[in-house]
């Protein structure tokens, strides 16, 4: 609702990202894997921010709709002959269905929901072990296609990989900001602050909570099964790994989960930090750095760090924004 | 079958006693400050590594370690809490994530100090079968920790229904304010809360580590497993949380015998995702 006078900066970065990225880096394999990465993991961040933002709920969850997204368009591919790019949103769709299964949680208030889905995401890793004939169990699916050349652009090439990912997290920021600016959103937020008043004005809320839920389920499912063909092999231990819970978390809360770009800057910093520095310093146990950092921001700046760089660096106006509002119970 | 059925359901019981004293520790600092610890599968954890490390490096029988764990899991529990304590705003979101990161912290200084490595009790003398009436069969470590789990489970209810910080624990949690003016510090009685909690997860720690193995990433699940049992007893009700142990631990073991052993952790899921649609306020629960 506050997009308008930032569009030529809208711009530059996007000129930035499509343009000057691959033309510094395009040849450097191992830069751009990085950036790939930090961008997988900065999707997932935006899904999970969306739904922490505007439904209220924290997922520790979000790996089971990686893998589930992972698993359906692998297996779409592989066994039906689907193209990869169809069976990528059918990946989607698969996470999406799967977070049925957890709307019963949304009934209960309080830590249930938290508690329900990291329970699921453990249900989803022991289902595609012991349904063998299907997923391959534990030894995985192997040889999975890779992306097509669509428009003359080899999307199978690093560059190409690249653009396809930046494609993909830059639509679900603007699914993001869509509906937080939209009146869904506007019930959403409001349901942040008082529940029950909300209720009372007719606010269908738990259908618009459930509806979050999908629409974060969808979106990550999506990243996973463009993981799945970019790499090219699958098995339950990655798909369902609580990385693609937690690195996801500790980017959206550094970067801010209530803003649009805050998960995505969040996830390229925390990650490329953390490949860079500490799995140097540290091969085991790196993401020791992801907790003390999540910890940290949860004690000093629950608001992420973009809110609190704008905080200090421009004082005009937004005073009165959702940001920073002290001492408001949820 | 007969013979098999009531195996399975002598060691499910067996395996309660831990789970009890797994859960209760859990589901006492959520009824009294409505937070869930995240990383109270990683206080147990820390119990079982720290009884590793003694036997390791001094040969110490893992019950003679149980002192040094109480104290280091008791301050760690106390960390948690100071850091909990802090948060203002958005309480119930925050303290999931801010115990969620201690969990992936502790989880990571585990792995880092013990590596990834399973490890279990060299002392035999745990190991070993106790046998009743010639047909059911278990290892000693199973009685002596259903014991103790028992034992845990009655102190604690009886300290919560009979000592004067007991009271003022359940006064806390039916109404902080309340609590307050009677001249409750709701501050002391939260943290301690914490502190009995890790006391707890100290003794199932031992216990665990005694009769089954351990590794890093243990914690999670364990976690997991007390939320389950916690959501089935339903809030505020001690025995509860002893029988919710027993079921669960029963229909796991009755699911490794006559389905498959790797089925054994979805038996858990599914009682949880059962209760959560028939009866969300669990088996014993008031309100």
């Amino acid at each position: 609702m506050r997009a308008a006078p930032r569009t030529p900066l809208v711009l530059a970065v996007l000129l930035l990202a499509y343009v000057a990225v691959p033309l510094a880096f395009g040849g450097q394999d191992y830069v751009m894997s990085l950036i790939i990465a930090a961008l997988t993991i900065g999707g997932i961040a935006v899904a999970w921010a969306l739904l922490g933002n505007l439904g209220g709920l924290v997922s520790f969850g979000h790996a089971a709709f990686f893998g589930v997204g992972a698993y359906v368009s692998a297996l779409l591919t592989l066994d039906a002959g689907w193209p990869v790019l169809p069976a990528m949103l059918a990946g989607g769709l698969g996470a999406a269905v799967a977070s049925v299964a957890t709307l019963p949680a949304l009934r209960l208030r309080g830590p249930y929901f938290a508690l329900a889905i990291l329970a699921y995401a453990h249900i989803f890793k022991i289902l595609a072990v012991e349904f063998e004939s299907v997923t391959g169990g534990a030894g995985g699916l192997l040889s999975i296609p890779g992306f097509p050349t669509v428009l003359g652009l080899e999307l199978g090439s690093k560059v190409g990989a690249y653009c396809l990912i930046l494609t993909i997290v830059l639509a679900w920021m603007a699914v993001y900001a869509a509906i937080r600016g939209s009146t869904w959103g506007l019930a959403l937020r409001a349901m942040h602050d008082s529940e029950l008043a909300t209720r009372v004005v007719g606010v269908p809320s738990t259908h618009l909570k459930a509806l979050m839920l999908l629409v974060s389920a969808f979106m990550t499912g999506v990243i996973g099964a463009f993981n799945a063909h970019q790499i090219s092999f699958l098995d339950p231990d990655y798909a369902f790994s609580g990385e693609w819970t937690v690195l996801p978390i500790a980017a959206a809360i550094f970067g801010g989960y209530r803003t649009v770009w805050g998960p995505v800057i969040g996830a390229l910093a925390v990650y490329l930090v953390d490949q860079l520095v500490f799995k140097e310093l540290m091969p085991s146990g790196h993401q020791l750095i992801f907790g003390l950092l999540l910890g940290a921001m949860i004690l000093w700046s629950p608001q992420g760090l973009l809110p609190l760089i704008s905080r200090l660096g421009l004082r005009s106006g937004e005073g009165g924004d959702k940001e920073g509002k002290p001492g408001a119970r949820a | 079958m007969v013979e098999l059925t009531l195996q399975a359901l002598f060691s499910g019981l067996l395996a309660g006693g831990t789970y009890a004293t797994l859960a209760l520790g859990l589901a006492l600092v959520f009824g009294t400050m409505r937070i869930i610890n995240l990383a109270h599968g990683e206080l147990v954890l820390l119990a079982a590594y720290v009884a590793f490390e003694m036997e390791r490096s001094a040969g110490l029988n893992p019950l003679a370690s149980i002192p040094v764990a109480l104290v280091v899991v008791g301050l760690t529990a106390l960390a948690i809490y100071l850091a909990v304590s802090r948060i203002r705003t958005d309480r119930e979101l925050n303290s999931l994530l801010l115990t969620f990161g201690v969990a992936i912290v502790l989880t990571n200084l585990i792995l880092i100090v013990w590596s990834a490595d399973i490890r279990s009790t060299s002392s035999g003398w745990f190991l070993e079968g106790f046998v009743i009436a010639d047909t059911l069969f278990s290892m000693r470590s199973e009685v002596v920790f259903f014991g103790v789990g028992l034992a845990l489970i009655a102190a604690t209810w009886w300290w919560l229904n009979h000592s004067w910080l007991g009271r003022a624990l359940r006064a806390v949690s039916s109404n902080r304010d309340a609590a307050l003016l009677m001249g409750v510090n709701p501050a002391l009685v939260e943290g301690l809360s914490f502190v009995v909690s890790g006391v707890l997860a100290t003794f199932s720690g031992i216990a665990i580590y005694c009769a089954t193995v351990v590794f890093p990433a243990l914690g999670h699940n364990l976690t997991i497993k007390a939320f389950v049992i916690t959501v089935l007893a339903g809030m505020g009700s001690v025995p509860g949380v002893l029988i919710g142990a027993i079921l669960i631990g029963m229909g796991e073991s009755l699911t490794a015998t006559f389905a498959k052993p790797s089925l054994q952790e979805l038996t858990a899921m599914v009682v949880f995702l059962l209760i959560l649609f028939l009866r969300p306020r669990g088996l014993f629960g008031r309100r």
